[in-house]
């Protein structure tokens, strides 16, 4: 008896083995294939010269005292960051009264140097850095799937 | 530890088995004499750092030793906060936290499933749980914004509200995961190989398991029905129906076998949670009033909220606390001691599994070498929540 | 001029396909084992990959998905550092896995390819074959102990152990095919096989107890232990580095290969059936040899993504219990069906 239910446990295994020959991936093929983040998502971080308002409550929050204030012409303060630091908590974005930081869905930046990826107020207030792909990437939305697990829609 | 006729062999920490982590066996032949799990290779000072930093500083870095499982560190944490700060999270963030925590715990069991199977040599058991948990972790980046950090829960609620999709969402994985257990138990749990090596091996008696101290589903699979959710309720588990997974064997195939049993209960509970969970503010009444009303407009209709700047100086009274949670390697303790000042006096932050490390250190002796990676997958140890 | 031309052509030509040449050169030997192992090693990943819901190799030829990986693989290991260790015994070190190599291609040699094209038509070439399979070890062993490092020398035990243990299922079982078809000659075996049916259907204890031991020796999965990567980092190579280590992870799938080879010819009727245009000329029919030995390879390579590994322990026993008495049992009943054959 226990030699049989051991023959067919084998014998199930082995057949799921074969049942999962037909390809079925969970990989998203990144990067030629770039999954587009979702409203919300706390990815590099977007600062807004004209809505600050110097309260500097985004440099205390900090966890990671990713955050420095810079003290500027006008003698006002302003945030910049250090991104080799940012654990990208969202801290600072969350606690900004004015807006003036915001997370956006960016997250796949690499830099060459790390002096670069210092950010100081003026380059910070520039924009959020874009990511560079080899070629132009098919972007997509990932969503839970039934029968695969996850699904890549294109957008 | 190096008399004739014995092997010292040194596992870990640059070995494809060790993780982060240097191991001392003494071999006799093939049988373990001695075993000595050298700890500390990860130590990150963890707690001494908690006392330079604020409270809601303290959010991420509790996170990260416990990476895989983040979910309920944070959660460990913001409990012993409240406490101290004596605010009382409003009933529909209790639900969010409880989803969350389950899908946390949920990750990190399929995490610990994948590596005890990589640990015996099943390529396929890892590739499976690990993508299956990607699935998971979508979940919590949907909820949370982010992968693994989820840094979700503040002082007095969440930082958002479920996403419109998220039911639907969720209810997809769950059938998806309830239909890949069919499979799962194919090609791993009643694989006789899998068997041949996990059943009886590792035996930890209940007694012993007590005496250890060994905590989580290591100590339900020696028969002991013990779970901080039961014995203590926190969150919203109080309202919610779920039974405890509990083994009687205490070996390393009981120890599997409980954590799928707790990954399906964990399905259960959010399906629950999502039915019952109530309609309201997310954040409590105490910080909700304090974020500035131009704050408030500009997250107007997202779901998400704006720290009051009250945040960035919380200062407790003076006290100690003490808060557990049951996370998916077992119990997270905090113990958080205030001073009145605007950072944590002490911070005492015991894991599971540096609990879990004297089972695994009296476990192991007397086994054969091959069952030292099977047991201690099965144990679900993870070093850089050990070392801290 | 012309006339010399051709005849050396001529003559080139009819010394390449003379079965000594042939044979060890070009199939089943030399070229058709390393085609077979890029094919295969790629194959094994791809195979895990499929079912693990992963892509597997990829990037290195996207149009073939990825199949010219091992030649990639193999470009590194030839150009990279090999280290030699100072603890280790160099001479050892050095020549072991190389003459490891060479041994393990050795029984390829004595399978014949069809009727008429064999380098060794000799009586007893099953048993040849055999001899030739069971130096394998003891070099493992060497490996091992030259390297000079706990690990190698654990999974060096380990494979002597294992070893010893198989080696008896494996003869027996082969034996029970040549009770079978009354005789050790190779071509002759095959000779019967045509005539009566393959010697799977005749004896499939004997078959299936081949089968096993071929997963069993060759280390593939649930039988990885001298490997095994969680314990003993990669058992008996874990010194080796660069060119000697791609050996050292190409000689499994070369015995591997071997040993299917032979269980084609035991088992599934070798190169039979030899239908046109197959038998236009001798070497043809290895296609078909070729075809069924792959299919083996293929299968043992594919429980890779089925099976954790055994203990050691658990493996002895399943060699000594399970396997020697089945094994056994299979010599049994190919005397049982040679008797009704007598009488019948
Ligand atoms: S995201 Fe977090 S770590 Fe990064 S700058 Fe903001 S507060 Fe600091
Ligand atoms: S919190 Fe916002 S407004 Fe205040 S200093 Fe930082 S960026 Fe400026």
């Amino acid at each position: 008896m226990g030699l049989l239910t051991n023959l067919v446990d084998h014998l199930k295994a082995i057949g799921t083995g074969l049942k999962y020959l037909i390809p079925r991936r969970l990989t998203l093929m990144y990067p030629e294939y770039v999954e587009k983040l979702p409203e919300g998502y706390r990815g590099y971080l977007r600062y807004d010269n004209e809505k600050c308002i110097h309260c500097s409550l985004c440099a205390r929050i900090c966890p990671a005292n990713a955050i420095k204030m810079y003290r500027g012409g006008d003698k006002k303060l302003r945030p910049g960051i250090n991104y080799t630091r940012c654990i990208f908590c969202g801290f600072c974005a969350d606690i900004c009264p004015t807006g003036a930081l915001e997370y956006t869905t960016i997250q796949d930046i690499a830099y060459e140097k790390l002096e670069d990826q210092v950010y100081p107020p003026e380059k910070f207030a520039k924009g959020v850095p874009q990511p560079v792909y080899p070629e132009k990437p098919i972007f997509i939305i990932a969503k839970v799937d039934e029968e695969r697990g996850l699904k890549y829609d294109r957008v | 530890m190096s008399e004739e006729g014995y092997m010292l062999l040194q596992i870990g920490p640059q070995h494809p088995g060790s993780g982060h982590m240097r191991m001392l066996v003494k071999l006799d032949g093939d049988v373990i004499v001695d075993f000595i799990p050298d700890v500390g290779y990860v130590h990150r000072t963890v707690e001494k750092i908690a006392e330079t930093k604020l409270y809601i500083q303290n959010i991420p870095l509790l996170e990260k030793p416990i990476l895989n499982d983040s979910g309920n560190a944070n959660l460990a944490y913001i409990i012993a906060v409240e406490k101290l700060l004596d605010v009382e999270p409003p009933p529909r963030a209790q639900y969010l936290r409880t989803i969350m925590a389950e899908l946390s715990r949920i990750a990190s069991h399929l995490y610990g499933i994948g590596i005890l199977s990589i640990l015996i040599g099943s390529s396929t058991g890892f590739m499976w749980a690990f993508g299956d948990r990607e699935i998971f972790i979508h979940l919590m980046q949907m909820m949370s914004g982010a992968r693994i950090t989820y840094s979700y829960m503040v002082p007095g609620g969440v930082r958002r509200d479920l996403p419109d999709q998220f039911r639907e969402e969720f209810r997809k994985a769950a059938r998806y995961m309830r239909r890949r257990y069919k499979d799962y138990e194919k090609i791993i749990i009643k694989n006789p190989v899998t068997r041949a090596r996990l059943e009886g091996v590792g035996v930890l008696s209940r007694e012993k398991a007590i005496e250890w101290g060994t905590v989580g589903p290591n100590l339900r699979a020696s028969g002991v029905a013990y779970d901080v959710r039961k014995v203590e309720p926190y969150a919203a588990y109080e309202d919610i129906d779920f039974e405890i997974a509990v083994r009687e064997e205490g070996d390393c195939y009981a120890r599997l076998l409980v954590r799928f049993q707790e990954i399906m209960e964990s399905l259960k509970i959010i399906e629950q949670a999502l039915e019952k969970i109530p309609n309201g503010k997310i954040l409590a009444e105490k910080y909700e009033k304090m974020i500035q009303p131009r704050a408030k407009k500009l997250v107007e209709g997202t779901g998400r909220i704006k720290f009051p700047a009250i945040y960035v100086n919380l200062k407790p009274p003076k006290g100690e606390v003490f808060s557990r949670v049951e996370s998916g390697k077992g119990e997270i303790t905090v113990y958080l001691v205030s001073n009145g000042s605007p950072k944590p006096y002490r911070l005492r932050f015991v894991t599971p599994s540096f609990r879990n490390l004297l089972t695994f250190k009296n476990l192991i002796p007397g086994h054969r070498l091959a069952d030292f990676p099977a047991i201690y997958g099965s144990l679900d140890y993870f070093p850089p929540g050990a070392d801290r | 001029m012309y006339d010399l031309i051709n005849y050396l052509w001529e003559t080139g030509l009819n010394l390449l396909f003379s079965p000594e040449i042939f044979e060890p050169l070009v199939f089943p030997g030399l070229i058709a084992a390393f085609s077979l192992l890029i094919v295969v090693i790629w194959l094994e990943r791809k195979i895990a990959a499929i079912i693990q819901m992963r892509y597997g190799p990829y990037y290195i030829s996207r149009h073939t998905e990825g199949a010219l990986q091992l030649v990639a693989d193999l470009l590194r290991f030839l150009f990279s550092e090999v280290i030699i260790p100072k603890s280790v015994d160099k001479i050892a070190y050095v020549l072991a896995p190389i003459i490891l190599f060479a041994f393990t291609f050795l029984p390829i040699v004595v399978i014949p390819v069809s009727k008429d094209f064999a380098a060794i038509d000799h009586e007893y070439s099953l048993l040849i074959a055999l001899a030739l399979m069971t130096l394998y070890s003891s070099f493992l062993l060497i490996v091992s102990w030259a390297s000079n490092n706990k690990f190698s020398f654990i999974g060096g035990l380990r494979e002597g152990f294992l070893s010893l243990s198989y080696e008896i299922p494996l003869i027996i079982s082969a034996l029970s095919a040549a009770v079978l078809f009354d005789s050790f000659n190779l071509i002759e075996i095959v000779e019967k096989q045509a005539a009566m049916g393959w010697g799977i259907f005749y004896n499939p204890l004997a078959a299936i107890v081949f089968l096993v031991v071929i997963i069993y020796s060759t280390s593939r999965y649930p039988y990885e232990i001298a490997e095994a990567e969680s314990e003993i980092v990669i058992g008996p190579f874990t010194e080796y580095t660069g060119i000697l280590f791609g050996l050292g992870m190409g000689i499994s799938y070369i015995k591997l290969y071997s040993m299917s080879l032979l269980y084609a010819v035991l088992f599934l009727g070798g190169w039979e059936p030899v239908v046109w245009p197959l038998n236009l000329h001798p070497v043809l029919p290895g296609i078909i040899l070729f075809i069924k030995a792959f299919i083996i390879v293929a299968f043992s390579v594919f429980l890779r993504a089925v099976y954790p590994r055994y203990r050691i322990d658990q493996a002895l026993r399943i060699a000594w219990w399970k396997l020697f008495t089945l094994a056994f049992l299979s010599l049994l009943f190919s005397y049982g069906i040679k008797i009704i054959e007598v009488m019948g």
